[in-house]
Parts: C-alpha cells; structure tokens; sequence
C-alpha cells in the first residue's frame, strides 16, 4: 500500500535520489526536510506515515530530537538514516530503527517496507540485515 | 711595586688587585674581630706594633693596626710589599742589615724599624693580598720564636677566615639578586617552595598574570588560583612529587586577574644538597592557552573536514543512481560503480578522525572491524554472517583504507555474483594472519559455492582493481588459485603497510 513518507535530509541531491526510490515503489514523498524547524513543520501540516531522518542536518545533529518527536508526537514510522549508527546506539523511543549509510535501493526499499508492515501490526520475523532495530517500547 | 728578580710571581698585579677588590674590604670602619687579632699578635711577639695590611695600589691599607696611629702608608717604604713576593712569609732579624730595608727610611729614621716579620694573606685562589706582620724597633738576631710564627700562622689563617666567610656572603647576596632579575626577567611565571612545598617564592610575572597581592598565594594559597574541576588532581599530582621527587609536570586553568580561567603548564624540579636530600623545588607556569585553543580549533577543523568528505561520498554516490535514471541501460554500471563508492565511503568513516562524540562509538580502527561493517550485507536467513573472519586483527590507517575497502569490495562482489556468495550454502573464510617476520598475511577461501572449471581466460576489471590495491598502492603480493572447491586468494602485506603514517612517524620519533 502507497505510503505518505517524509525525507529529513539536508543534502540536496541525496535527498532527491531518495525520493526516486521511493517512488519507484509506489509511495508518496510529501516533502523533504533539510533541518528541524521545516520537518516539525511539515508534520504539523499533513499525515504523514513514515519518515527518514538523517541525523547531521543543516541546523547539527537535531535529528535524534526530530525523530523522537515524530514518532511520539505524530506516530510516525521513524527510520534514521545516519553513517554514524552508533550514534543511537541506545536506540530512540518510539523509532523502529538505523540504517547505515551509504545504503542502497534495495536496503532502503527492504527498510521501508519493514517499517511500515510493522506500523500497520502485520508481524514481520526478520528485519533486513541492513537495519538495526531499536527495542520496543510498549505504545502508550 | 719593587724589582724582585730573583722571584716570578704566579700572578699579575692586576689579578691581585682584583682579587683583593672582590673582598670588599678596603677603606672600611675597623673591626672588632681584627683589632683583637693585631693585639694578640703585638702581646705575643711583646712587639710595639702589629698590623692587618693589605697592599692596594700606590698605597698599603690597614685594616687593623696598634702602634702605628695611621690606617694606610704609601707603598714605597713598605715592608710588607717586598714580602708578598715571598712564598708564605717573611722575616726580617735586623733591618739595617738587610740590603733591601738598609736604606728605607722607616729603617734610618724615625720610627727606625728593626725588625719584621710577616705572614702572608692569600686569597682562596692563592693570590697575595697583603699580610699578617709584626714590628719591633729592637732588632731581633735569633729571630722570632717557633711558636711566635706558629702563631703568627693561624692567625693570619684566621684573619683570611673571616675575610672569605664575608665575601662568600657577598657572593650569594649578588646570586640571589642575578636569580630574581633572572626570574623577574623571564616571561614565564616562576616560583620556589621549600621541601615540604610551602611556596615562598614567586617572580614578577606570577603577579602581573594573577594580579593577587604580593605574598597571598604563599604556603598553599596556590591551590585556590585554579580552576575548581582542576585542583584536586594537581594537589594530588604535586604531592606525588613532593613524595617521590619525581619531576613536577601538569596541564590546569589557572585564574588570570580578569577572572578567566587559561591553560597553564605547570613544571617543577627539585634541588638536593650533597648527600640527595630536597633542599628547595623550583618551578614554571608557562601560558599555554593560545597553543592549546589552537589545538582544539585545529581537532574540530578535522572533525569539520571528514565530515564534509563523508557528505561529499553520499552525493557522489546519490549523483550516481540519478545520472544513472537516465540512461537505464547503464544502471548496472551504476550499480557497480555505486557499491564501490560506498565501500570507499564506508572505509573513510572508519579512519577519518573523530570527535570525542563519536569516537568511543566507533570502536578501533581495526581491520577486522572495519571488515565485519563492510560484510554486513551477506548474512543467511537467519542473520548469521556469510563471511568469517579470524586471525591476526591489525590496525590500519587512511592511507591504506582505499585499497582495503576496494580490495575486499571486489572479492565479495565477485563472490556474491559467481562464486560461493551466490548460492545459499557457499560460505568465505577470510584469515589473517601476522607472521614473525612482521608481514602480514590474508587469505580469501571460498567453500560449497559453484564447481570452478580452471582458472578464467581474462581477468575482469574487479580482479584488476583489488590487484591494483594490493601490489600498487599497499606494496604487496596477491595470488589466486582457482581450486576445485572454490576460489582461493593469498594476499601478503609487508608489515606496515596498513599503518604507514604510523609506521613513518615512529620512524622519525626512534
């Protein structure tokens, strides 16, 4: 089922390579966001299903602080995308996970996918390798 | 100064009047301790005249004298100028028969002088500068007695005693006020304590750089001029040295008058007597602040700069996959092309530098690690690793992150599209290994992957790469072996050709 997915990223091109291959499977990218006051902004204003945040963002490293919000505040399906894994290594509540970068189509593709069975309660035993989960907490 | 030709002297007159300057003690008031001297030497000889005279120029002074009335007389009818040509002493029985006194004319007229005799006041350093002498009108033909002259002797000796102990004095008062125009001078701050670190001592900078009053950091009053998160491990630190005489050395923020607190090296050293024992320790704050917020800018330009590099991976790579939307037929050279910029990118993470964030999350720099990251996408169902890796680990720097990450790039790709990687059951063996002589071995083994049928007739572009990383740029050796059970790779390192910069900084620190 299409999604409605947000990009937190502040490189340009980056972002826009991301959004081709979303759309390539069939999801909506309802906008890209290159620091926090811009993607706090964009929740704000629409639905949004799942979001991939970078975590060096335009305005430093506020994409931990963006990716808690989204998920707790929004019940966005939150996914950090990040060279730095360690970074959230104790993981972020309410995320679902990591992905190292440099990634590619069918990582990020296979992560998404993941994270939105998982948001919609369809039970999902094996995570691509590629993505490290967070524990989850129980939603309140 | 009369011809003596008979006698060269050791020394020059002028090293004489030098020395004789140094003591400081000519035209000064008279002495208690040299009266009672000449007194003593006039009672034992029961002569009418005793003298403490030291030669000057053109002149002989008397620091003490009885019988004479006078405290300096010219040199030309002097006695004892002639004397201090002799070795020790002189002695003269009966001057009217003595061709060098017969006709002087302290010796014809009055007082009419008959007989001397003088001892010798010689300098630490041997030189003459005047005597201990003894007059008597009476002549004297059996001469003084033996112990007369013994007398004579120690007291002479005793007179030079008092004469060094002054100049010695004179000498550390002139030392003590070269160490402060020294220590006042030098644009460091300085300081001294006693053995038990009782600080008594600090130079002008101290007090221009802290702007405390004169004498209220004494004692301990030290400790309160530091930065609070900084005290307790300097005090400790000091106390270590006070305890072991081990050198003092601690970086700390010491209190400016402003109120700002700047990084300060502290060093100490302590000074024995002879027999070892702490007698004082002395020490520098020298101003580090400018070197060290310089070193921090420099750390976070670093930080700043990889960082940059890291993005700039990502968007080369991201320009890739869109370039490559175009032209749909050169997606899998895109493909290729893209996984292999990411295994630069991902080497890079691994050894550019680090901020103090991020570094303890990454783990060392090691090749396993590094390995075990780049390997992650060929794992089985069940999330177990496809590619094992054991041995030797072995650190490696920038300069050879290319070449790894290039090198083991091709291999797994190669792998994953025609050998072991590409059916479910092959698995890879990757061992490393540090041999004795200090090469470093590593040895690809592919297992259950599809039969190999001899070696293939051309080698691909991937084969020439992961070459090109071992023999070109990490001076090694690479061989394969097509072997029936799966493609065998034997690499050779020479030892340090992961770690070169390391290898060449410890060369020019040996």
């Amino acid at each position: 089922m299409p999604a409605r997915i947000l990009i937190v990223e502040d490189e340009a091109l980056v972002a826009m390579e991301l959004r081709f291959v979303l759309e390539d499977l069939g999801h909506e990218v309802v906008g890209t966001a290159a620091d926090s006051a811009a993607a706090l902004a964009l929740a704000r204003e629409t639905d949004i299903d799942l979001a991939l945040v970078d975590i060096h963002l335009s305005d430093g490293p506020t994409g931990v602080t963006i990716g808690r919000e989204l998920a707790v505040d929004h019940k966005v399906a939150v996914l950090f995308m990040t060279a730095n894994p360690g970074m959230v290594r104790n993981g972020v509540a309410g995320a679902i996970g990591v992905l190292s970068k440099p990634t590619d189509e069918r990582i990020v593709q296979d992560a998404v996918s993941y994270a939105l069975d998982i948001r919609s309660g369809e039970a999902r035993n094996m995570a691509p390798p590629q993505l490290q989960l967070f524990a989850q907490e129980p939603r309140a | 100064m009369p011809d003596h030709p008979n006698h060269r002297p050791s020394w020059t007159e002028a090293e004489r009047l030098a020395a004789l300057r140094d003591y400081d003690i000519l035209d000064t008031e008279p002495e208690r301790a040299f009266d009672d001297i000449v007194d003593l030497v006039a009672a034992l000889f029961d002569a009418p005249i005793a003298v403490v005279n030291l030669i000057d120029e053109g002149r002989q002074w008397f620091k003490a004298e009885t019988g004479l009335g006078v405290r300096e007389t010219p040199l030309e009818t002097s006695f004892c100028a002639h004397a201090i040509l002799e070795a020790d002493r002189m002695v003269v029985a009966d001057a009217t028969q003595d061709p060098r006194f017969a006709c002087n004319p302290l010796v014809t007229d009055e007082p009419r002088l008959r007989f001397y005799a003088g001892q010798l006041l010689k300098s630490a350093e041997g030189l003459p500068l005047g005597t201990l002498c003894v007059l008597d009108t009476e002549a004297r033909p059996e001469g003084p007695t033996d112990i007369q002259m013994r007398a004579l002797e120690v007291l002479a000796d005793q007179v030079m005693t008092q004469l060094n102990l002054r100049r010695s004095l004179k000498h550390q008062q002139r030392s003590q006020a070269e160490f402060r125009a020294i220590a006042d001078s030098m644009p460091q701050m300085v300081w001294s304590t006693l053995p038990d670190g009782f600080h008594d001592y600090y130079n002008a900078r101290w007090y221009e750089f802290t702007g405390v009053s004169p004498g209220s950091t004494d004692g301990e009053g030290w400790n309160d001029m530091f930065h609070p998160d900084d005290r307790e491990r300097a005090r400790t630190r000091w106390q270590h040295s006070l305890e072991t005489g081990e050198p003092y050395e601690i970086e700390y923020r010491l209190k400016r008058h402003d109120g700002v607190y700047c990084w300060t090296l502290g060093r100490a050293m302590p000074v024995r007597d002879d027999s070892g024992r702490i007698v004082r320790w002395f020490g520098t704050c020298t101003d580090i602040d400018d070197l060290k917020r310089l070193d921090q800018a420099k750390e976070l330009l670093s930080q700043e700069l990889s960082h940059r590099i890291k993005n700039i991976f990502a968007v080369v790579s991201a320009l890739v996959a869109l370039s490559a939307r175009q032209f749909p037929e050169a997606k899998p050279f895109a493909q290729a092309l893209r996984t292999r910029i990411n295994a630069l990118a991902r080497a890079h993470e691994f050894v550019r530098p680090h901020s103090d964030v991020s570094q303890p999350l990454m783990g060392d720099t090691t090749l396993h690690n590094f390995l075990a990251a780049l390997f992650m996408p060929y794992t089985d169902d069940e999330g177990r690793p496809r590619i094992r890796i054991s041995g030797d680990d072995a650190a490696f720097d920038d300069q050879a992150a290319t070449s790894v990450a290039l090198l083991f790039h091709e291999l797994a790709t190669n792998a994953s599209k025609y050998g072991a990687l590409s059916v479910p059951e092959g698995r890879v063996e990757v061992t490393t290994e540090r041999t004795g002589r200090g090469d470093f071995h590593l040895a690809w083994r592919e297992k259950g992957g599809p039969a190999i049928r001899g070696t293939p007739a051309k080698a691909g572009f991937g084969s020439s790469l992961a070459t090109l990383s071992v023999e070109g740029q990490l001076a090694g050796k690479l061989s394969r072996n097509w072997n029936p059970e799966g493609l065998e790779v034997l690499i050779t390192l020479p030892g340090t050709a992961l770690s070169r910069r390391k290898a060449a900084r410890d060369l020019t620190t040996a």
